[in-house]
């Protein structure tokens, strides 16, 4: 499976030859071998020209810009193969039926629930007593019902997700201390390695739906908001329970990363390059682990169910066949 | 008066009044891929009407592509695009087309059978094909006989008849399954 390249530092990426390059600002060149590219990730102050996006949109390779603060600011989009009026049209149909709308907002709210479960379960067994978090989960799971208004669904989305973090309270270590959750800016370390890996979550969920021709703004769960790819938070949340915290409870636990990892800077907790680094090695990497599939019968990556998760919606939504969100069955 | 009606319902009457550029008022097409789906995998069929994108980086299709490319690379570049159908090339006043393998040679030599037929039909011109094997170094003389005429016209409604549909046939495992681009999609 072809696998992200993330860019820290300032300078320039280029297109050499028939591969990527890119030249930091203090004179070091790294190359990347494009073939094997599924996106790259800016995150320090880049250059580029159009030969570039030329030569990205040839290869299927997406970039995804971020800024200040770790924020998501935007993708450069491959335009191949991604034109599909038909699938347009189909996917704000279900949008504007409200009881399709609906259906498809609490697969995502019982999907995320599922998965959420599926990390409390997993520390619940190891010297932690979340029983309490799990029923709290189980009944946010039971009140979804198809009656239910949007809105509703998003209210019992929210309350599992708080109910939820208390396992960050009661798995990390002190100094990792949530005290809720806060975001724009992330006031603490745990909250600033949760934005960090949420966007990376985010953006690896515009590549997938961009890669099916279903349009990253028309949502279900979220309201389609203007200026932002709602339908990734969609299927995001989903996701983030398996891929941003694991890794977080990972890396934490294992110390490695700690609280030097992060500066302060104007009522925000940053991580530094450095922990950037870390943070992202290891997210990568859980990216590639792999998981055997059972209707596929065959092992895919964790970054591929992804791509699969695009695949079902645009399935659910041209062929009508039923939609069963993501749900961690291992 | 009532026959002109339904021959214009008749989906063959449609495709051909649709190819020769007549007004129509529901006009439809059949691709040669279109034809060679309906008999490989009618589920195949219905995702590739809807244009439910592939995985172009699926080996087979890959490969396909590049047989296509490099065995015929100084004429075939340019495939003779006449309006749906799409040739691989023209060698003798024959009409050739290129297939990686032999593998699912019946569908095959129905596309080719589809597009001596869209010829004759539509362009008035009477061409013999050749199925053309170069990694294997196998050709095969394909004629558009009366009988292959009338399975090009049967197919044509049957296809029809599975593109209208709303929703695709249900998933068959079949044993070429694995190498389909459309797989993952199929079965996700």
């Amino acid at each position: 499976m072809d696998r992200n390249y993330h860019v820290f530092s300032d300078g320039r990426i280029e297109r050499k030859d028939d591969t990527l390059r890119v030249v930091t600002d203090d004179g070091e060149k790294k190359h990347i071998p494009i073939e094997h590219a599924e996106a790259v990730f800016l995150h320090g102050q880049i250059d580029y020209n159009t030969r570039l996006i030329g030569f990205l949109n040839d290869h299927g390779v997406a970039a995804h810009v971020f800024g200040w603060n770790d924020r998501y600011s935007g993708s450069l989009m491959p335009e191949r193969g991604q034109t599909s009026g038909r699938t347009l049209v189909e996917q704000v149909r279900a949008y504007d039926d409200p009881d399709h709308r609906r259906d498809l907002a609490a697969s995502f709210v019982a999907g995320s629930i599922h998965n959420m479960r599926a990390n409390v379960t997993y520390y619940n067994g190891r010297g932690h007593d979340l029983s309490r978090v799990i029923t709290d989960l189980d009944n946010a799971s039971e009140r979804i019902s198809s009656g239910m208004r949007v809105e509703e669904l998003l209210g019992v989305e929210a309350t599992a997700r708080r109910a939820y973090y208390q396992t960050f309270d009661a798995v990390l270590p002190e100094a990792f201390a949530l005290e809720g959750r806060e975001y724009n800016p992330p006031p603490n370390p745990v909250n600033s390695l949760i934005s960090f890996g949420n966007a990376l979550v985010y953006a690896n969920c515009v590549s997938a739906i961009r890669a099916t021709a279903l349009d990253p703004a028309v949502s279900y769960l979220h309201e389609p908001g203007e200026r932002r790819y709602s339908l990734s938070l969609d299927l995001a949340d989903l996701f983030k329970p398996l891929l941003a915290d694991r890794v977080l409870f990972r890396l934490v636990n294992r110390k490695q990363i700690t609280t030097d990892d992060f500066r302060q800077e104007v009522g925000a907790c940053l991580l530094t390059e450095d922990g950037r680094t870390t943070y992202t090695r290891a997210f990568e990497e859980t990216l590639e682990e792999t998981v055997e599939h059972p209707n596929l019968k065959r092992k895919v990556s964790y970054q591929y169910l992804l791509r699969l998760e695009a695949y079902k919606l645009k399935k659910h939504l041209v062929a009508g066949e039923p939609y069963e969100p993501f749900k961690k069955w291992w | 008066m009532s026959g002109e009606c339904n021959d214009q319902q008749d989906p063959v009457n449609r495709l051909l009044a649709t190819a020769r550029g007549d007004a129509v008022a529901n006009p439809f097409r059949v691709t040669g891929v279109m034809m060679q789906y309906y008999y490989v995998c009618q589920r195949e069929l219905w995702f590739a009407s809807r244009n439910l994108e592939i995985d172009r980086e699926n080996s087979a299709i890959v490969r396909g592509t590049r047989v296509d490319d490099s065995s015929y690379g100084d004429r075939g570049e340019e495939n003779l695009r006449l309006g749906m159908i799409s040739l691989d090339l023209l060698e003798d006043g024959r009409v050739v087309e290129v297939k990686p393998s032999s593998a699912l040679t019946e569908p095959a030599r129905m596309q080719l059978s589809y597009y001596l037929w869209y010829l004759d039909r539509v362009a008035g011109v009477e061409r013999d094909g050749v199925l053309a094997h170069p990694t294997e170094r196998r050709r095969e003389d394909v004629e558009l006989t009366p009988e292959r005429a009338k399975k090009v016209e049967d197919a044509i409604r049957k296809i029809h008849e599975i593109v209208s549909d709303e929703s695709p046939p249900e998933p068959e495992e079949k044993p070429f399954c694995d190498s389909c681009a459309y797989h993952d999609l199929c079965w996700c």
